[in-house]
């Protein structure tokens, strides 16, 4: 029933749509694909989730026809004639296990942590134990965006633990006490598993989708989808799709981020 | 011997044109399927090596084989902590599933009743058909979970991919170590009874050193198959490329960091990954070229 990719030409009847890239933009992706197929059955949305320099990787070789990206395009990316569409806003959250007794870490705290300069819960007034970093691999958007806002490209700690998905770190840091790691804001609060992990905020500030909408909390990017020259066709009618208001009130606040309307694009 | 070769010639001419032409035929599509093969890992062997070969001219081998710092986005790549983590990971699994293997092997070929062993065998072949997903699976929610309440760490490194590997390397090295001490003629083991060895003493001191070659053997297959594994080490070590510090601190294999670098991989980069693997067919030549040696020894 389902057709190879790329063979739309002997299969009028349904058409793919492949999206791939951020793992932070996969709820977004998929639930919008979902109701994309509903409203037009003739475009099946094929979502796969590899971590955003994947995507952009795919969409220029032509193997997806829209990359999903939590980051902006590198410097070296420009030349690649990949078109930006903005189509949400969200905050990066610093997680911890609920059992750890820290609330607040300033900006430099946090830099000086996944920096390994900063070795022990109690040199930032938490509990005498250490700290386990949890990172994301080098193709994630988070980390990217990360690495930017927080790091200031002060280079992370090689020895932290690497993983290679946004639900992994959450899973990984709600159960380990000593443990600190960073996910998309629309994922904190848990959705398929009653395992909890505690945001903490940042320079006083609590992250909400209300503080990273007005830019109060520090930590926030924009949630890309890139294509390959001007959309067109089905890729361009998604789009269309995806950033209507249905969606973004709809799909995009349940997963816990902002619409582009109200976040802007920074 | 000899006398009877050309005999069988000529009796092959004497039979119908047909059947020889058949005969013909068989005997090249057997060589087809031998050169196919090796065709595919001649072409394999050149396509890596030439994709690597950048490395040796832009970056430098000495600078590439002996840096201990991997870092894609700062463009460097020293494969040293890779090679420490491989061979960590390797060795460790070794120690702990070597013993439960031969142990499991001997079991198997001079302990076991009839009945058991139906019972076992099967059991233990079992084990060896498991993709390594299903490894690595148990591995990261069940095993990390537990290694990470009892070590007050994240549960990530060294310590669990040995015993993820060991239970995967086990049916490999038993199986094969089984076949070993079965080819052991019983005469010996008779002639050890009759001297007033006890079964133990059999076992330990006549049947194990005589087919010691075998067992090597098998012990270094086992060990390819933990250099090689890929997937369910890359679930559990923690993808640090760092020289570890102690067996529940994150780490990376060469192949771990192959599958995490791969996606997005892209100019000497890439090279570098490609590099990592021409090392690691290398390695398995190596590994390959032993169990041959060995088995020459044996004969």
């Amino acid at each position: 029933m389902v057709p190879l990719a790329g063979c739309t030409t002997n299969s009028q009847r349904t058409e793919q749509l492949s999206v791939s890239g951020s793992t932070t933009l996969l709820p977004i992706s998929e639930q919008s694909g979902e109701a994309f197929h509903l409203k037009d059955p003739q475009v099946s949305v094929l979502v796969s989730g590899l971590g955003s320099s994947a995507g952009i990787e795919a969409v220029s070789a032509g193997t997806a026809d829209i990359g999903t990206s939590s980051r902006d395009l590198k410097p070296e990316e420009g030349p690649l004639g990949l078109v930006d569409t903005p189509v949400a806003y969200d905050g990066i959250a610093v997680i911890v296990s609920p059992a750890n007794g820290v609330d607040n870490l300033t900006m430099a705290q946090l830099r000086d942590i996944f920096a390994g300069k900063i070795h022990n819960w109690s040199e930032v007034g938490g509990a005498d134990r250490r700290i386990d970093l949890v990172n994301r691999d080098e193709a994630s958007g988070t980390r990217e965006a990360f690495k930017k806002i927080v790091m200031k490209d002060v280079p992370f700690d090689p020895a932290a633990a690497v993983l290679p998905g946004t639900g992994q770190v959450r899973d990984v840091v709600a159960r380990a006490p000593g443990a600190i790691g960073y996910i998309s804001l629309g994922f904190v609060e848990p959705r398929f598993t009653d395992v909890r992990v505690k945001a903490l905020s940042i320079d006083g500030v609590t992250p909400s989708k209300k503080s990273v909408a007005d830019r109060t909390y520090p930590i926030g990017r924009t949630l890309h989808f890139f294509t390959k020259g001007q959309p067109q066709g089905a890729a361009k009618r998604y789009i269309e799709f995806v950033l209507s208001d249905a969606v973004q009130k709809g799909v995009v606040v349940d997963a816990g981020f902002i619409p582009i309307a109200e976040g802007g694009s920074k | 011997m000899s006398q009877d070769a050309p005999k069988v010639t000529k009796s092959l001419q004497l039979v119908s044109r047909s059947t020889y032409v058949k005969e013909w035929l068989l005997q090249a599509l057997f060589f087809m399927c031998a050169f196919a093969f090796v065709l595919a890992v001649a072409l394999i062997f050149v396509f890596v090596g030439w994709k690597a070969l950048p490395i040796f001219t832009d970056y430098g081998f000495w600078k590439f084989i002996s840096g201990t710092e991997w870092s894609s986005s700062s463009k460097v790549f020293g494969i040293l902590p890779l090679i420490a983590g491989t061979v960590l990971v390797t060795l460790g699994a070794l120690a702990l599933g070597t013993p439960l293997a031969v142990g499991t092997a001997v079991f198997l070929s001079d302990v076991a009743s009839p009945r058991v062993r139906a019972f076992v065998r099967p059991a233990v072949e079992l084990l060896a058909g498991i993709p390594s997903v299903v490894y690595g699976f148990f591995g990261i929610i069940f095993l990390r979970a537990l290694i990470a309440q009892f070590s007050m760490t994240l549960g990530f490194g060294a310590f669990t991919a040995w015993i993820v590997l060991a239970i995967m390397i086990v049916p490999t090295i038993a199986a094969l170590s089984e076949d070993a001490l079965r080819s052991i003629p019983e005469g010996i083991r008779e002639a050890s009874y009759a001297m007033g060895a006890t079964q133990w003493q059999t076992i330990y001191k006549v049947v194990i050193p005589a087919a010691k070659i075998g067992i090597i053997d098998a012990i270094i297959l086992g060990m390819g198959r933990a250099i090689g594994e890929t997937m369910a080490v890359l679930m559990v070590v923690g993808n640090a490329p760092v020289f570890p510090k102690g067996i529940f601190a994150p780490l990376a294999t060469m192949t771990s960091q192959i599958v995490m670098d791969m996606p997005y991989a892209v100019g000497l980069h890439r090279t570098a990954l490609f590099a990592m693997a021409a090392m690691l067919f290398v390695f398995s030549m190596l590994l390959v070229a032993s169990v041959r040696l060995l088995s020459r020894l044996r004969d």
